[in-house]
This record gives structure tokens, sequence and C-alpha cells, in this order.
């Protein structure tokens, strides 16, 4: 273990790390745009440049390994000036539209400007234009006025996504990031992450595109329910001391977007793109009234015949969701015991054109809890479910089952969170809450269990499966 | 521990009496006829049916006093074609400290000069504390603040927002219609960039 002191301060640094990597483990900070932790060494930003003691000259830190007994300024007088010169450099022809860009906010470029430029372009010619809201694919715009061509995009592309959809072009201030070939970009499943790994506003979402300035978003911890990946992300929405009031309520319980949560779940720090159209899974219309036989009935009445439903049947099966939390599957086991013969349902299944497994991140379960359901009820999911013979009661908990699948004769007592046809066909129809709505914790498929927050209350009439489970217990455990 | 009496504070501003101030009652009589004075007069006036009295009849009255920089009510500047100069880059809604402000964004890609503009903006009445901060936040010139103040008058708080039709609405020959971007100083005058 190397022994190097930064600004004085001894630190140990593991063999093989650059001064950038033990400067920041040790809580030294160093700016840089394109050095990235789960990228290569580019080099090529010169914000992270450093002195070593003694010598006359800055080095990039990012590409510098420590040596045993170096001693390296990260503020020296040297430093500070050429930091300044760096900047001054990067922003010649920077178009400072912050006003107008959804980085604004979050942005590296700007964080550096005010920490250590903090003065205008000096350049005395105009300021090199170059296109702006260039269609880089259908889900990214581009804008090459912005872009200080780290190349973290071009790197990410090349090394993780595999795709190598995008290159630099042309050489000096006429450089431009461009996609290799039409189309790469729209295939890479992987492609949004360069929106986030983008130092400045260059790449855009067009999902997100001016929707809301970042500070009025808050992001909360989730786990992404693709597929039986689950990917710690974060989920960002409107903060609530910023809620609007005049303009469309939704925007106050609808997601603004997904982003990976750092490198603290089982993916790094990459989710691939259905990870950040949850939106798209989430936000349809919602059930919100219970119903006895297609007509809306209490929550109480609607209770009290499963009830009777539940007492009267003498061999009840269970189609268990695979998108339950934990606690969820622990309150359906406590509530009924062995009441009911369990099976695990995949509730969605790869859509058509979805990519279904990757030998990165995708699984072709599309499901993020059924290694949960194994753990508590000791079945996989089945499809299409052994029934025993004589099933008279089917608790079907969740979407994608198709009714005509269901064993002939048997009632039906379903739990949905969305509207569906489905609703009104069976017995008892009971309106539950989303994953956005409530607190649990998913196993993925390696059995890394990981938590969910709630961002969002409940719509009115909507019930959370637990307190279902819960107050439909008494009589469950009364029956033999 | 033992208790300790403090001086009590001295300001600035501490009023000095005299002895026909201490007194108390001289005090009171003056001020009497201060407020019974201005009282017959406005009567006096009102009786004779003479305009001067201080009361005006809102809303069908208006007073025509106000202050030159006086801050009424918002309006949106315009650029020459008549839509909003705003960039719905929401530095208002976010330094404003009754927090009133709220925009919708959009994007126009077929104006590159222009292409974030809001498709709604909307400030709530029954809130704004008419301080001006939105006006000295934003970048653009496209807020400010005219003296006319709003003609709200509602018992209803949901009824008291004005939306972008009427922040439009405010169109005098001079000093609107400016291009988009600004014009560099020293630039030609008049036209669009």
């Amino acid at each position: 273990m190397p022994e190097i002191f930064i600004n004085g301060h001894p630190v140990q640094a593991e063999k093989g790390q650059t001064v950038l990597q033990a400067a920041l483990a040790n809580g030294f900070y160093i700016p840089y745009f394109c050095w990235h932790p789960a990228l290569s060494i580019a080099g090529n930003c010169r914000i992270c440049v450093v002195q070593v003691e003694g010598r006359s000259w800055c080095e990039i830190s990012c590409n510098l390994p420590v040596t045993d007994g170096m001693r390296v300024l990260t503020d020296s007088e040297l430093v500070r000036a050429q930091r300044k010169d760096t900047m001054q450099f990067i922003t010649l022809n920077h178009p400072v539209d912050c006003g107008i860009c959804d980085k604004a906010g979050e942005c590296t470029l700007q964080d550096y400007h005010y920490a250590y430029n903090g003065a205008p372009s000096i350049s005395r010619e105009p300021k090199v234009t170059a296109t702006k809201f260039h269609d880089l694919s259908d889900r990214i715009l581009l804008d090459n006025e912005r872009c200080i061509l780290c190349s973290r995009c071009v790197r990410f592309t090349r090394e993780v996504s595999k795709s190598s959809a995008l290159g630099i072009t042309r050489r000096g201030d006429e450089s431009l990031l461009r996609a290799s070939e039409d189309g790469v970009l729209d295939r890479d499943a992987y492609s949004d992450n360069v929106i986030d790994i983008c130092p400045v506003g260059a790449l855009l979402s067009k999902s997100f595109l001016y929707k809301a300035r970042v500070w009025y978003l808050k992001p909360t911890p989730s786990v992404c329910p693709g597929c039986a990946r689950g990917c710690a992300v974060d989920i960002w929405h409107r903060k609530p001391e910023w809620k609007l009031r005049a303009l469309d309520p939704q925007q106050n319980t609808s997601i603004a977007r997904v982003t990976p949560r750092g490198a603290q779940g089982p993916d790094g720090p990459w989710i691939c793109n259905k990870g950040r159209d949850l939106a798209r899974i989430f936000e349809r219309p919602r059930a919100t009234a219970p119903m006895v036989k297609g007509k809306p009935v209490e929550l109480a009445a609607a209770l009290a015949n499963v009830r009777s439903l539940i007492a009267a049947a003498r061999h009840p099966a269970a189609l268990v969701s695979g998108w339950g939390s934990n606690e969820e599957f622990a309150a359906f086991r406590a509530a009924f015991g062995d009441t009911f013969r369990v099976h695990v349902k995949h509730d969605h299944r790869p859509e058509p054109g979805e990519v279904v497994e990757d030998g990165f991140l995708i699984r072709a379960d599309k499901n993020p809890n059924v290694a949960g359901a194994r753990a508590v009820f000791g079945v996989g999911a089945d499809s299409p479910p052994a029934w025993h013979g004589d099933t008279d009661l089917v608790l079907v908990w969740g979407e994608g089952c198709n009714f005509a699948d269901l064993p002939r004769g048997a009632a039906v007592v379903f739990l949905n969170a969305y509207l569906a046809p489905e609703n009104g066909h069976a017995d008892v129809f009971l309106p539950i809450s989303i994953a956005t709505e409530r607190a649990g914790h998913y196993t993925n498929f390696e059995g890394t269990v990981q938590g969910f927050a709630a961002c969002f209350a409940k719509p009115q009439g909507a019930s959370d499966a637990q307190a279902l489970f819960e107050s439909l217990a008494t009589v469950a455990v009364a029956t033999p | 521990m033992s208790y300790t009496a403090r001086p009590r504070k001295q300001y600035w501003n501490e009023p000095e009496m005299g002895w026909w101030e201490r007194v108390y009652l001289p005090e009171i009589l003056r001020g009497l006829a201060i407020t019974g004075g201005v009282f017959t007069r406005n009567m006096w006036r009102w009786m004779t049916g003479r305009k001067g009295a201080l009361t005006t009849y809102y809303p069908e009255e208006t007073r025509a006093d106000y202050a030159r920089n006086n801050r009424g009510k918002h309006i949106l500047t315009q650029r020459p074609d008549g839509r909003p100069q705003c960039v719905a880059c929401n530095m208002c809604a976010t330094v404003c400290p009754a927090q009133v402000i709220e925009i919708d964004a959009a994007f126009d890609p077929a104006d590159p000069d222009h292409p974030k503009y809001p498709s709604r903006f909307e400030i709530d009445y029954s809130r704004c504390i008419f301080c001006g901060l939105c006006v000295e936040a934003c970048p653009e010139d496209a807020i400010r603040m005219v003296k006319v103040v709003p003609d709200l008058p509602s018992g209803d708080r949901g009824r008291m927002w004005l939306t972008l039709p009427e922040l439009l609405s405010w169109s005098p020959a001079a000093d609107v219609g400016k291009p988009y971007p600004p014009r560099p100083a020293g630039g030609p005058p008049g036209g669009e960039h």
C-alpha cells in the first residue's frame, strides 16, 4: 500500500490507483469532466490537474498512478491558474443558455464555472455555432454547442453498451459528436445512460425535455420492477413544497424521470431504457371502486363478500402477483396460512419488440419479485398453473391473468390496480395500490433484497394489498 | 445561579418625552383634535358633493395618483410577432417568495433562437405580495410590473389567477416588439436578428 501525501496529509492509497481515485476515496475533491469511475481513462478535459511537489508543471491526476511517497498538491497557485485557464478554454464557445438547459442545476460545467472560473468567455471572435437540437435517436436530442467533447458518451457506447453508436467527427472547434450509423443508437437498449453521464446539457432526454427544472424535483429511492434484475433507481417527482396549484395537478403525482441510483444496486451505475419509462408502466388509468359482480360497492361490503366466499370454498387457490413485495407475501402467508393452494403468476411478459434477455442487465422474467414469492411460498412461477381438479375459488392478485384459463365454475376474487375489462367479470373486485404508492422490498433473481420507498399517496378508494390480506385474515385463520 | 438584573435595552429611537407629554391628557386631546379635524373636513366635502374625500369606491373607482414606479400587475413583454419574450426558465417562479408563479414550458423546434416558450403562465394574485423580485430575476426582461393594479375582485381565491392571454394583453406601441435574442449593443437598428 503506497503512502502518498495530498496537500501535506498522509493518505493510504491502493496499489494501481490513480491520484484522482486516491484523492476522491480519501475526501480530497479534484474536479473532473471526462473521467468516470466506470469508464476508461481518456484524459482529454485537463481539469483534474494537480502538481507534484518540486515540479514546475501540472499533471492530470486521472492518469497519474500513485507511487510511494508522492507529494501531491491539489490547490497550489499553479493548479488554480491552470484550472482557470482550462475552464476558460472549455467555455470559450459555450452558448451559456442555462436558462433553457435541462441540465442547469445539476450541471458540472455550471458548478465548476462558479468554483474555478467565474469569468465570461474571453474570445474576441464571435462564438462558434453548431447544430442545436440534433436528433441523435428517437429518445435523445443533441446540442453540439453545449458539448465539451469529453467523450464519456462515446466511451460508454464502446465499453458498456457495446453498440459503438457514437463517435466524434471533424477536428478542433468544429468537432461534432455524431451517431456512427443511422439507427444504431435507437437499437441500443442502454442509450439513455449517456444523458446521465453527460457532464453538461449536450445530451437531452426527449421525454424529459422542458418538463421541469431539476430543482423542483426530488429523487425517491426505488427498485425498477421492469425485470428480475431489480436495478436500484431514483424516481424523480415534484417536491411537495413546489406543488402546482393552477396547472395540471397530474404533474404533482407523476414520475418526471428515472435515473440509476449510483453504484449501490447490483447493476452498477447503469439501467436500461425500459427502466427510464416506468411512467409508461405505472401511469395507466387506475381502478378505484371495489365491485361485486361488476357493480360498485363499499369496501366493507366487498370484503364481507370475500370472507363468505373463502368460508364457503373447499378447494381455494391463489394466483400470487410477481409484483408483490416481500412484506405483502409475508402478510398473505400470515393471514391465510395454508388455506390457499398458491401459484405464482408472471404479471408481465416480454412485449413485442422488447429486448427479452441480454448478457448484461436485462432478464427474461419481466417481474421484479418472483424470487421473493418462491422464498415465501416455496413454489416457482408455473405457467399455466396446474389447477387442482375441484378448485372452486381463485384469488387472482395482479394483472396478466387470462380469466379463460381459470378453472371452470370457480368463483374469482380479483385484486388489480388498473382499469381492465376483467375487473367487472370477477365475482369480487378490489382495487389495490401500485409500487410507487407503498414501501417494501423486492428480492431479485440473485437473491439481493432491495427496498423501495413510497413516492405518492394512494388514489382515493385503492387499498394496499397488505392491508386487505390483514383485514381478511380472521376468517381465514378460523377456517381449518 | 444568582439573578442579576440587566439594564433595559436602549434603542436608538427611544422616545424622549417632555413635561407636557408626561402629563398625558393634553396629548390625548391633541390626538382627538387631529382625528376630528380630518373627519369633519371629509364630512363637509362629502356633504357639499365635492371630490377630494379620501375614500375611493373600488372597483368602480380607481385612484389616478399611483406613483410612476408603482408595482401593480404583471405583464409579459412581446416579440415583434406578438409571441412572449419569456423563455420559461422559471427564474421568476423560483425566486418568488410567495411561490405564486406557475409555468408550463413547451418546445418549439421551428424556432432555433427561442426553442423554449411558456405554454401556460399563471400568477395567483390571492397570494402575490407585489415584491417585484420576479422582475429583477428575469434574465430576458420578459416580465414587468405596470402601474395599474390587477382588477381581480372576487370572493373566490381560485379565480384570482392571471393567465397568459391577459399577461400578453399589454402592448403599447413603444417598448415591446423586441427581437430575440437581444441585439448586441451597437448593432444595426430595427428588424429581427
